[in-house]
């Protein structure tokens, strides 16, 4: 009986291997496949192609180099796109990481049923369509007879022209993306501040640290991979912003509010931009999130060190 | 000695009265966030019952006749005029549009879930060849924009024959990274002993997974789906790409809500907020859904 057992437990082991990598491989295959068939062979082919003129139609792909490139550093349009779009990113989240940290600290405070609505509230809007939510807002920033600008009239003060007037037209972009990314940002945040552990926060009372210091000192660095995480999912997200401004805005007025996605979707709308030099655009798109995105991460890994 | 406790007892009062400024102020500041979150939604619900020219009101003497500006009559005409769109030019029907992305992004969200669930699966317990590589090559596929693969995966979706087709709508977006990132963490979690004791029983890995892994899976499952559903039903840009004025059953919802938007003269602005309403009762009944889910497994494993 003994022997049988043994050898049975000296077998299980060999077969266990085989199939184990059998099943594995078959377990990826589907995800696998369809991850290579649409991310990674469109990649690929993306990268080729920014270097060749590439059109669809009789004209045969040829070689051009770098020249795709160059003719995208030329467009005033892509260059005051990309500016456009950094100016917005910045102040879009600059503004939603310290407003969403104060409400999350005050979410933390308030634990009753009523702190808990809100919770579960506040992450609403970030279920809507960019395309939704354009809708929305555009009831409220329509010059004639929109919501804001009525109750201007009623102040008797002077309509706002928000596709007209530069400062105003960043605002119709900036206030809606925030609004949508508040609920999410919040909550990241507040399971940040709810895992740090009691015993820091009470050493720290307990030695009389002022509320900056405690700030400083405790929470911003247990936060601190929350942090990273919400600010690079944040800029990357909203380098890539096109469906908002496309509603509110459109790039009006002269392209002050034009986004590089947007243009480039414009382009191909256009037809007056070849396919590869779009393509090579958004190649570029994906080195500048690439090169913000490292810049990030260097940042935090610098507060560290000190 | 007196003087010391009664200092020390000023110091407590500020203490507690500062405190309740704290408190108070935190009341008003949820209120306000609450207010503006709130506030959208109240004014697109109230303007998506008025007539064509009560939805930007030219005349009114106050907030409340700036609002409720129902000069032409409280009407429902607005979601009548939604199922005929197609005798407009828009030439699409609303409700077949919504129907059609409800399905998509269901039959969408049951493939990803299986495919993801699986894949994270074999990621956490198992080993094969290559698994280092081919998981850093899943992760890497997490930082390429939508943008750098848009045109290239048409022409691919192209050649594949998958233009103006459901499958085309569905199968691109099927397979996520995050999603198998998110089933591999949580299916690491699960004790190896169940394994080691399934497979001295003579389970294969994939009686393992179909057991003891995916009936234990229903959170990640309801919250991954959820995300996923809501994905798919929210996109805009593949969808209008893809499919083009030929294939109008296949529209999708939110194309028909921007053509809607663009056009908006034809029907009046109030017809499009009925449009964008209807379109976001799926996701919070989807919101409803998880939330009630989460609470109730709060309850059932008591843990906090």
């Amino acid at each position: 009986m003994e022997k049988a057992q043994k050898r049975r437990f000296s077998l299980l082991p060999k077969k266990k291997t085989t199939e184990e990598k059998v099943s594995g491989l078959i377990c990826i295959l589907p995800a696998f496949v369809l991850l290579v068939i649409f991310v990674f062979v469109p990649l690929v082919m993306s990268i080729f192609r920014s270097f060749y003129f590439y059109e669809s139609g009789p004209v045969e792909p040829y070689f051009v180099g770098f020249a795709n490139y160059a003719v995208i550093f030329k467009d005033e349009v892509f260059r005051k796109a990309i500016l456009n779009d950094l100016i917005m990113t910045v102040t879009i989240v600059g503004l939603e990481v310290i407003l969403s940290y104060i409400f999350a600290n005050i979410l933390v405070k308030i634990k009753n049923k009523f702190g808990v609505f809100v919770r579960t509230i506040i992450y609403l809007p970030y279920l809507l369509s960019g395309i939704v939510i354009g809708v929305i807002f555009s009831l409220l920033t329509t010059y004639d007879g929109g919501v804001i600008n009525g109750i201007i009239q009623l102040c008797n003060g002077e309509k706002i022209g928000f596709q007209f007037d530069k400062f105003w037209a960043y605002v119709s972009i900036i206030v809606p993306t925030i609004w949508v990314g508040f609920g999410y940002t919040t909550l990241v945040f507040y399971s940040g501040l709810i895992n740090i552990p009691k015993d820091h926060l009470e050493a720290a009372s307990v030695d009389g640290a002022s509320f900056l210091r405690t700030t400083f000192s405790i929470i911003l660095p247990s936060l601190k991979n929350y942090i990273v995480l919400v600010v690079v999912t944040l800029v990357t997200s909203n380098l890539q912003m096109f469906e908002i401004p496309m509603m509110m805005t459109n790039g009006l007025p002269s392209n002050s509010t034009m986004t590089p996605v947007l243009y480039l979707i414009h382009c191909r709308a256009n037809g007056n931009v070849s396919q590869s030099e779009i393509i090579a655009a958004s190649i570029l798109i994906m080195l500048v999130i690439g090169a913000i995105n490292a810049v990030v991460f260097t940042l935090s890994n610098r507060k560290e060190k000190k | 000695m007196e003087s010391k406790t009664t200092d020390f007892k000023k110091l407590v009062n500020r203490r507690k009265v500062v405190s309740k400024i704290c408190t108070i102020m935190c009341y008003i500041s949820m209120v306000f966030v609450l207010l503006s979150l709130a506030i959208p939604f109240f004014l697109v619900i109230i303007s998506m019952f008025k007539s064509r020219s009560d939805v930007f009101p030219t005349k009114f003497n106050n907030l409340f006749e700036l609002i409720f500006s129902y000069k032409d009559g409280f009407i429902v005409e607005n979601f009548n005029r939604l199922a005929y769109l197609e005798y407009y030019s828009l030439g699409i029907n609303f409700f077949k549009s919504l129907g059609m992305t409800l399905l998509v992004s269901a039959t969408a969200t049951i493939l990803s879930l299986f495919v993801n669930s699986l894949a994270g699966y074999a990621f956490a317990r198992l080993n094969f060849p290559g698994k280092k590589i081919i998981w850093i090559i899943v992760i890497s596929s997490m930082f390429i924009p939508g943008i750098t693969i848009l045109l290239t995966s048409i022409s691919v979706v192209s050649s594949l024959g998958l233009i103006n087709t459901f499958m085309g709508l569905v199968l691109p977006g099927v397979a996520s990274a995050y999603n198998i990132f998110f089933f591999r963490q949580f299916y690491m979690g699960f004790p190896k002993d169940y394994d080691e004791s399934a497979r001295v029983d003579g389970c294969n890995s994939f009686s393992i997974f179909f057991r003891i892994y995916l009936p234990s899976s229903s959170t990640p499952m309801v919250i991954m789906g959820a995300g996923t559903f809501i994905g798919f039903f929210n996109s805009y840009l593949w969808p209008t790409l893809i499919i083009d004025q030929d294939h109008k059953e296949l529209t999708q919802i939110m194309t028909t809500i921007n053509k809607l938007f663009n056009e908006s003269a034809t029907l009046g602005y109030g017809a499009v907020l009925a449009a964008a309403f209807i379109a976001l009762i799926p996701a919070i009944i989807v919101f409803i859904i998880v939330q009630r889910y989460i609470k109730e497994g709060i309850a059932l494993t008591g843990v906090k």
